[in-house]
C-alpha cells in the first residue's frame, strides 16, 4: 500500500500544492509562459488533476477528464509525492516508466528549471497546510 | 563472419612499413572487436618489454572498429583508440563517433596498430586498398579544423565522397598530456591524452577514404530489427531529450539531485545555473543540428557566436561535460565563452573535462594564494572571470607560462605548485572526474576508484544503470532497486563492467543513441551482423575477460589498491543541498567489490581470477614483475 490511503486525502495534497505553485509568480510566471495545459493521471490512488498555464491565470481543476491537454504526465501518487521532493531519479523513473510523459518533449523539458524551486516549497506546504503527516519521503 | 572488414593494418613508422594482417575467425569470436581486439593486440605487443614511458616509441597506438561500426543503426558509428596514457601513466582509452570509424571499414579494414615513431611529421593516406605514409611537415602547427580543410584541399577529393580526418593539433605536438584526437572538427577522442602519444610519434593525421560498404552476416533480419527498434526509439523520452538538446538536457535534470559539480565540487546547487541550460543555449548560441554515421538520434549541436569577445563561427556546441567542466565548476555563467572554450581545445586538439577541471583547480589555488597574478602574466583566475578562463585555455594549448605547468595535468601541477594544492584535485590515478557526482549516486564513486583509465563515466555501464538513463531488467546480477547509499554498489559495478565491456568497448555501441536497447536487443543485433551465435552469458564472460585485462594492464603499469581512492575532494560531505552529508563508503565497496571480482587485497587480480579468464600471458607477466 502507499503513502496516501485514499484518493480524497491526495486529492486535498496535491490540488492545494498547485494552486499554491499557482500563485507563487517566480514558478507560476514561467509556467504560463509555456501556455501548456498538463493533465496528471495519478494512481494508487487515483486522481486526475489538470493544470491549465493557457490562460491569464493557471487553473487547477480537478476531475477534469475532458480538456485537451498537451501534455499528458501519469505516475503513482507515491511517485508524485517523492518528485515534488525532488527526491525522484527523473531520467530513471521515465526509463522505468515509473513516469510516463506524452507530448511534446522540448516543452516538457523547459518546464524542468521552472518548477525547481517548489522542490523546497513541497516540504514547507505540507507542513503549513495541515498535512505535517505526509512531510515524509 | 558479417559486419567486419577482415584485416587489420599494422603501421611501423620507424620502418616506414605497412603491412596488411588477415582478421581471425576465433579471434573475432573470442573477443567480438573494439577495445575487445585493442587490449588483446597491446598486450601482445608489449610483453617482452611491458615497462616504457607513453612517450616511447614502444607504446602501441591502436585504432579500432567495432562489428556495428559501418553499419547504418543508431548508436552504432562509434569506434575506438587506446595506448598507454601519458595523463596517467596508466592503460589509456577512448571512444569517439562520427564518420572515421565507418569510412574505415569502408576502406577495407577493422582497425591499425601503429607502432615505433617518425623522424619527421607524417600522416596516413588510406584510399581503400591503397595505403601511404606522407609527409606531414607543411601541417605541422597547425590547428585541427585547418588541418582538415587543408589536408581534404591539398588532396583534391571531391566534395561528394572526401573521406574524413583524424588529427592532433598544436597541444598533442606539444605534448600537453591530456591532449585529444580530433576527427574532422570535433569528434573528440578526449580522455586520457591520447593525442600526445601521436605528438610523440610524429603522427599528425589520418585521411581515410572507403568506397566500400559493411556487411551485415543476416540483412534481412537486420531490416525487420530496424522495424522493430524504430518504435522503441519513438517511445522513449530519452532520445526524444537527446534530439531536442543533445547531451545538455543534464543541466536542468541532474541539478535535481545534485549531480552536477560547482565551483570545483564546493557546492551542487548555483542561482545561476538557468544561464547554462538548455533554454539559453538554444536562445544565445544554437546553430542546428548534426549527427554521426548512420544514427537517427542526431543529439550532437552546433553553436555560433556571432559577436563580443567569445566570438565563434558555427562548429560544434559544447555538449554536456564541457558546459559543466568550463561553466558550472568555474562558476562562469558565460555560455558564449564555454562555447569558446570549446572550440579552442577542439582546434587546438584537447580533451575539455580534463582542460576545464586543471582551469577549475588553479582557480582554487589562485583563490587560496598558491598561484599568484605574476605566475599567471597577470590573469585574475577569479571564480566566473570568463575572459581568464578562456585566456588560460590558449595558454595551455600553447604551453605558454603557467599553461605549460597545467598542460602537465592537475595532479602533477598540484605536485608543482606544493602546499595544500593537492586537497583542490578532482582526479583519480591522475585523471580529472567527469561532471557526475558520487556524493548524488555512490556506485559513480566505485565506478571512478576502480576504472583502469581513472576517473571516468563511460569505463562501465554504472553510470547510466544507476544514473538511470538504462533500464536492463534483463541483465543477470542487477538489483531491481538499489537501496540508497553504498550498499550492493559492488555488485552493481561488476556487471555493469561486464556489460558495459561488450556494449560500449566492443561491440562498439553509443551510450546515448543505444540507451533504449535491453541486453537482449544488443545480443539480438550482435549476431544478426556478425553471424555469431553469442549468448548472453558468453558476451559477459567476454567483457568480465576485458576488464580483467584491462585492469591488468594497468596494475601491470603499477596501479593498486591506493590509487582506487577518490580524491579528497570528492569525499567531502557538503552541508546544504540534494546530497547533503553524503559521501561514498569507499572502504566498504572497495572490500566487496575485489572480493567479488577476484583481486587481492591491494586490487590486482589473483592468479587464480587470472586463469580462470583465460589470461595465463598477463599472470605471467605479474609474476615476471
Amino acid at each position: 500500500m502507499g503513502l496516501f490511503a485514499n484518493s480524497e486525502d491526495f486529492e486535498k495534497v496535491i490540488v492545494g500544492f498547485f494552486n499554491l505553485v499557482a500563485e507563487t509568480p517566480e514558478v507560476a510566471d514561467k509556467l504560463l509562459a509555456s501556455k501548456l495545459v498538463i493533465r496528471f493521471n495519478y494512481h494508487d490512488p487515483e486522481v486526475v488533476v489538470v493544470v491549465d498555464c493557457s490562460q491569464e491565470k493557471i487553473q487547477v481543476r480537478s476531475g477534469d477528464k475532458e480538456a485537451q491537454a498537451i501534455v499528458e504526465m501519469s505516475m503513482s501518487a507515491d511517485i508524485a509525492h517523492k518528485f515534488w521532493f525532488g527526491k525522484v531519479n527523473l531520467t530513471m523513473a521515465l526509463a522505468r516508466r515509473q513516469m510516463i510523459a506524452k507530448g511534446p518533449v522540448p516543452k516538457i523539458l523547459k518546464l524542468l528549471p521552472a518548477i525547481r524551486p517548489t522542490y523546497t516549497m513541497y516540504p514547507r506546504y505540507l507542513d503549513t497546510s495541515g498535512h505535517s503527516n505526509y512531510n515524509v519521503h | 563472419m558479417g559486419g567486419y572488414a577482415g584485416q587489420f593494418l599494422q603501421i611501423d613508422l620507424t620502418a616506414g612499413t605497412i603491412t596488411k594482417l588477415p582478421l581471425d575467425k576465433a579471434f573475432a569470436r573470442n573477443h567480438i572487436g573494439g577495445l575487445g581486439f585493442s587490449a588483446e593486440l597491446f598486450l601482445e605487443h608489449i610483453k617482452n618489454k611491458p615497462h616504457f614511458d607513453a612517450y616511447a616509441p614502444e607504446n602501441p597506438f591502436i585504432v579500432m572498429t567495432g562489428p556495428l561500426t559501418g553499419i547504418p543503426l543508431n548508436g552504432a558509428a562509434r569506434w575506438t583508440v587506446c595506448a598507454k596514457s601519458p595523463l596517467t601513466g596508466f592503460w589509456g582509452d577512448a571512444n569517439v563517433g562520427g564518420y572515421f570509424g565507418a569510412e574505415l571499414k569502408c576502406a577495407g579494414y577493422d582497425g591499425m596498430i601503429i607502432t615505433g615513431a617518425a623522424p619527421s611529421p607524417v600522416y596516413i593516406y588510406i584510399h581503400d586498398e591503397l595505403v601511404e605514409l606522407r609527409d606531414a611537415s607543411q601541417y605541422w602547427g597547425l590547428d585541427t579544423y585547418t588541418v582538415n580543410d587543408r589536408l581534404l584541399a591539398d588532396l583534391g577529393v571531391d566534395a561528394k565522397h572526401q573521406g574524413h580526418t583524424l588529427s592532433i593539433g598544436p597541444a598533442g605536438e606539444g605534448l600537453v598530456r591530456f591532449a585529444a584526437l580530433i576527427h574532422n572538427k570535433g569528434h573528440a577522442a578526449g580522455r586520457t591524452g591520447l593525442g600526445a602519444v601521436w605528438g610523440s610519434k610524429k603522427l599528425k593525421a589520418i585521411y581515410v577514404c572507403g568506397s566500400g560498404k559493411v556487411k551485415p552476416a543476416h540483412p534481412a533480419r537486420l531490416k525487420q530489427l530496424r522495424g522493430e527498434l524504430k518504435d522503441l526509439y519513438a517511445e522513449s523520452i530519452g532520445i526524444a531529450a537527446m534530439r531536442a538538446t543533445g547531451t545538455v538536457t543534464h543541466m536542468d535534470v541532474g541539478i535535481i539531485s545534485g549531480d552536477i559539480p560547482i565551483k570545483n565540487w564546493n557546492q551542487t546547487d548555483w542561482d545561476q545555473i538557468n544561464e547554462l541550460g538548455p533554454a539559453a543555449i538554444e536562445e544565445k548560441i544554437h546553430a542546428g543540428h548534426r549527427t554521426c554515421f548512420g544514427c537517427g538520434v542526431a543529439c550532437k549541436k552546433d553553436a555560433r557566436v556571432p559577436g563580443g569577445p567569445f566570438k565563434m563561427e558555427k562548429g560544434p556546441a559544447p555538449e554536456y561535460e564541457t558546459v559543466a567542466v568550463f561553466g558550472t565548476m568555474c562558476l562562469n555563467p558565460s555560455i558564449e565563452s564555454v562555447a569558446k572554450a570549446n572550440e579552442i581545445c577542439n582546434r587546438m586538439g584537447m580533451d575539455t573535462i580534463s582542460c576545464g577541471a586543471t582551469i577549475a583547480f588553479a582557480i582554487e589555488c589562485f583563490e587560496h594564494g598558491l598561484i599568484r597574478a605574476a605566475d599567471t602574466d597577470g590573469l585574475q583566475l577569479a571564480w566566473g572571470n570568463s575572459e581568464a578562463i578562456i585566456a588560460l585555455t590558449e595558454k595551455i594549448g600553447k604551453k605558454e607560462g603557467i599553461g605549460a605547468v597545467l598542460a602537465e595535468g592537475s595532479a602533477r601541477a598540484a605536485a608543482h605548485f606544493g602546499g595544500q594544492a593537492a586537497d583542490f584535485l578532482t582526479t583519480v590515478k591522475g585523471l580529472e572526474a567527469p561532471m557526475h557526482d558520487p556524493r548524488n549516486a555512490h556506485g559513480f564513486g566505485l565506478a571512478y576508484g576502480v576504472s583502469p583509465r581513472g576517473a571516468c563515466h563511460e569505463a562501465s555501464l554504472t553510470f547510466e544503470v544507476e544514473g538511470g538513463t538504462f533500464y536492463l531488467p534483463d541483465l543477470p546480477g542487477l538489483t531491481a532497486e538499489l537501496p540508497p547509499g553504498s550498499q550492493d554498489r559492488a555488485q552493481l559495478n561488476v556487471v555493469c563492467q561486464d556489460y558495459g565491456m561488450v556494449f560500449s568497448h566492443c561491440a562498439v555501441f553509443c551510450n546515448l543513441g543505444g540507451m533504449p536497447l535491453t541486453a537482449t536487443r544488443t545480443v539480438e543485433i550482435l549476431n544478426c551482423v556478425t553471424g555469431f551465435d553469442y549468448t548472453l552469458e558468453e558476451l559477459l564472460a567476454i567483457g568480465r575477460r576485458l576488464w580483467l585485462l584491462k585492469r591488468g594492464i594497468t596494475g601491470l603499469f603499477g596501479a593498486r589498491r591506493k590509487d582506487d581512492q577518490l580524491p579528497k575532494k570528492l569525499m567531502q560531505p557538503l552541508p546544504e543541498g540534494p546530497t547533503a552529508g553524503s559521501t561514498p563508503d569507499m572502504e566498504l565497496m572497495l572490500a566487496e567489490f575485489y572480493k567479488i571480482r577476484g583481486l587481492t587485497e591491494d586490487g590486482v587480480p589473483t592468479p587464480v581470477t587470472l586463469a580462470a579468464n583465460r589470461l595465463e600471458q598477463l599472470a605471467e607477466l605479474f609474476k615476471q614483475a
